[in-house]
């Protein structure tokens, strides 16, 4: 987990936008700019150019979200018959879209299918045998597990075959007449080096060649997941450096290699800010005890399963700093924002700021205590 | 420039110009569009499928109809499965020996659209007093009526989607239940050449309740991938042995024009490629 970063105070004009927006809209918001999703799509593209973006829904299935992206040309990463559904809503065709869940149901197959979602990803041999029946119809990519020292999220213990089960479940998709058509990986989320991404595309590259050589029918695909980090600290991380490397590890391979990748957080996270006010306050103990009207059951909920603590931002800065609590609205003892953390003296009504709330943020919000969730608003 | 990509295949597809957007009806269940394309008229897409085009639709309704009905040589009542765009309606009613058709749609809007968009599939067939509209799910009605019929035609999409259940077993049983001594189902039933899967499951499925099952062939250009299949079940196995003098007198008598169908091409469309005999015989 990352160092929490904390802003105190705000300049009039922020203060007066977000306070446009409350009165506008209410509180808690979760507010995307369309322009920062922009700009985070352009610069991926820009940084990996010639590679083929799949925005991983998952990280936040937000219909704007979606149509800004399609809207710019990128493509998406499915993994349920939900997650289809709404592009089914958007008219993206399923062309557009790789179904990336290794473990699937005869019924998720065929919704994705029908979805026209055909590319899918696979880790074992039960699963191919799934696809048989469909074997004419699907392009099928074999995920390979490369573990990732760094990434805040390890996604590569619950799926991929290790790297020298490849040839062997290639041979036998051959024999159940399935082409694999390309490997795939994921290093994990959030992760802090390129080294595992480097690690992988060259051993991917490796494994292609050697497979090249020994089939007829030849890969001609390499995705290479996500996992590409945002700053959430602060730190102010140099990306060029970050994907300089990934650019030349992609270099290395043969021309016809199409290179797909499938980011979420990188393209999300930093296009949306959260907007919680104070609902209440108490002295309990050593602490000030602030209730806001957003927590952990909502759009805080990523500070639980994805492991992060969004840079936060206190607009009214008044009164000395002292040993207090942000707590969410909910009745249970789990719901904290943050403790060890001193503010200075808010009030009921004062505006909490997340920044880079747009990934696992809505997504796997609750509704516990039957509290809604942050209305979602799209500006700019 | 807009375009429709066809989404069956993953390792290859059919783009279509889209000239002009008639109709789209898009929800999270399915994306239906009625669109103009210079070279084919209006198409229709379901989920990413082509389900039918003003230019080639003759092949495919002709084929479905005309060649049970031609078959059987005394159909009076016939049962129409889906056909929500009239195309299958108007090729039956040709048939002025034909007494009574039920057509069984599932969706009521599909026929009102199809009535906006695609006047020239239906050209007023549904106005025919002879015509029986039923909204209502295929599989439940075949298996709560208590009509019987000499020829069913089944004008489903495909396997994979809304018409599912019109390729089960069970599909098959009730439809061999309603039909009357001598009656013929028909089915769609997909492109071999890359769909063969679907052949044998037809075969295996319709098999068990008909003494005669087999497939009949016609190309339909937009259904890419060579010939697309019929499925054929029935009791009497002479029916699609008929003489070609038989075959060829009951369609002067019929007086119909057709732009595809012939009684030659009624008797070779029962010759099948060696691909699917080879894949049928392996089963």
């Amino acid at each position: 987990m990352n160092k929490r970063f904390v802003r105190f105070g705000a300049s009039d004009e922020e203060r007066g936008y977000y306070q446009t927006l409350v009165a506008k809209y209410g509180s808690p918001l979760l507010v995307i700019s369309r322009q920062r999703l922009i700009g985070q799509y352009q610069e991926l593209r820009r940084q990996l150019p010639g590679v083929s973006l799949y925005y991983a829904i998952k990280a936040f299935p937000q219909l704007e979200v979606l149509n800004v992206l399609a809207e710019q040309g990128c493509h998406f990463d499915v993994a349920s018959e939900g997650e289809i559904a709404l592009l089914r809503q958007l008219s993206v065709s399923g062309r557009k879209t790789i179904h990336t869940h290794p473990i699937k149901k005869d019924a998720d197959i065929r919704a994705a299918l029908r979805g026209g979602s055909t590319t899918f990803v696979v880790d074992n041999a039960d699963e191919l045998k799934k696809l048989l029946a469909y074997r004419q119809r699907v392009g099928v990519l074999l995920r390979v597990s490369f573990r990732s020292n760094s990434a805040a999220v390890d996604l590569s213990r619950k799926f991929g075959c290790s790297p020298d089960q490849v040839v062997g479940i290639v041979e036998e998709a051959r024999g159940m007449g399935i082409h694999i058509r390309g490997l795939s990986f994921h290093v994990g989320s959030q992760s802090l080096t390129p080294d595992t991404h480097v690690e992988a595309i060259d051993r991917c590259n490796l494994l292609i060649d050697d497979i090249n050589r020994s089939q007829k029918n030849p890969m001609n695909v390499l995705d290479i997941g996500g996992g590409f980090p945002v700053d959430y600290s602060n730190d102010q991380p140099d990306m060029d450096a970050f994907f300089q490397k990934i650019r030349d590890a992609l270099a290395r391979l043969p021309q016809d290699i199409s290179v797909i990748a499938e980011p979420g957080r990188f393209l999300v996270a930093p296009a949306v800010t959260g907007i919680a006010s104070v609902s209440g306050k108490a002295r309990r103990g050593d602490f000030q005890w602030y209730y806001l009207d957003d927590g952990i059951y909502g759009s805080y909920s990523g500070q639980l399963f994805d492991h992060v603590l969004y840079p936060l931002q206190i607009l009214e800065d008044r009164g000395d700093h002292e040993a207090a609590i942000l707590s969410g609205p909910t009745c249970d003892s789990i719901d904290i924002i943050a403790e060890d953390i001193r503010l200075p003296q808010l009030q009921e009504g004062d505006l909490i700021i997340g920044h880079m709330m747009g990934a696992y943020t809505a997504a796997t919000s609750t509704r516990f205590n039957s509290i809604s969730n942050a209305r979602i608003i799209l500006v700019d | 420039m807009k375009e429709f990509h066809e989404t069956l295949y993953d390792a290859i597809g059919q783009n279509f110009r889209i000239d002009k957007l008639y109709f789209e009806h898009k929800t999270e269940h399915q994306h239906l569009m009625i669109f103009h394309n210079a070279l084919l008229g209006r198409v229709m897409t379901l989920d990413g499928v082509v389900q039918t085009t003003e230019s080639d639709e003759f092949i495919y309704h002709e084929m479905m109809a005309h060649v049970p009905i031609l078959a059987h040589g005394n159909a009076r009542r016939v049962l129409i499965i889906g056909g929500g765009d009239g195309g299958m309606l108007r090729e039956v009613l040709r048939h002025t020996s034909v007494e009574h058709v039920t057509m069984v749609e599932i969706d009521g809007e599909v026929i009102e659209m199809a009535k906006a968009y695609l006047p020239n599939h239906s050209q007023g067939a549904y106005d025919d007093p002879r015509a029986d509209i039923v909204i209502s799910d295929g599989i439940e009605f075949v298996r709560d009526t208590n009509d019987q019929f000499d020829v069913i035609i089944s004008d489903s999409t495909d396997p994979i989607g809304p018409g599912e259940v019109l390729f089960s077993n069970n599909f098959y049983a009730q439809c061999h239940r309603i039909l009357n001594p001598g009656g013929v189902l028909v089915t769609q039933n997909g492109v071999p050449f890359f769909q063969i899967d679907e052949v044998l499951n037809t075969h295996k499925r319709m098999g068990e309740h008909f003494a005669d099952q087999t497939f009949y062939s016609a190309a339909v250009p937009t259904y890419y991938g060579g010939v697309m299949t019929f499925a054929w079940g029935s009791d009497d196995p002479g029916l699609r042995k008929q003489p070609l003098e038989v075959i060829e007198q009951r369609f002067e008598a019929s007086g119909i024009s057709t732009r595809y169908y012939t009684p030659q091409i009624h008797q070779a469309a029962f010759a099948l490629p060696r691909y699917v005999t080879d894949a049928l015989n392996r089963a």
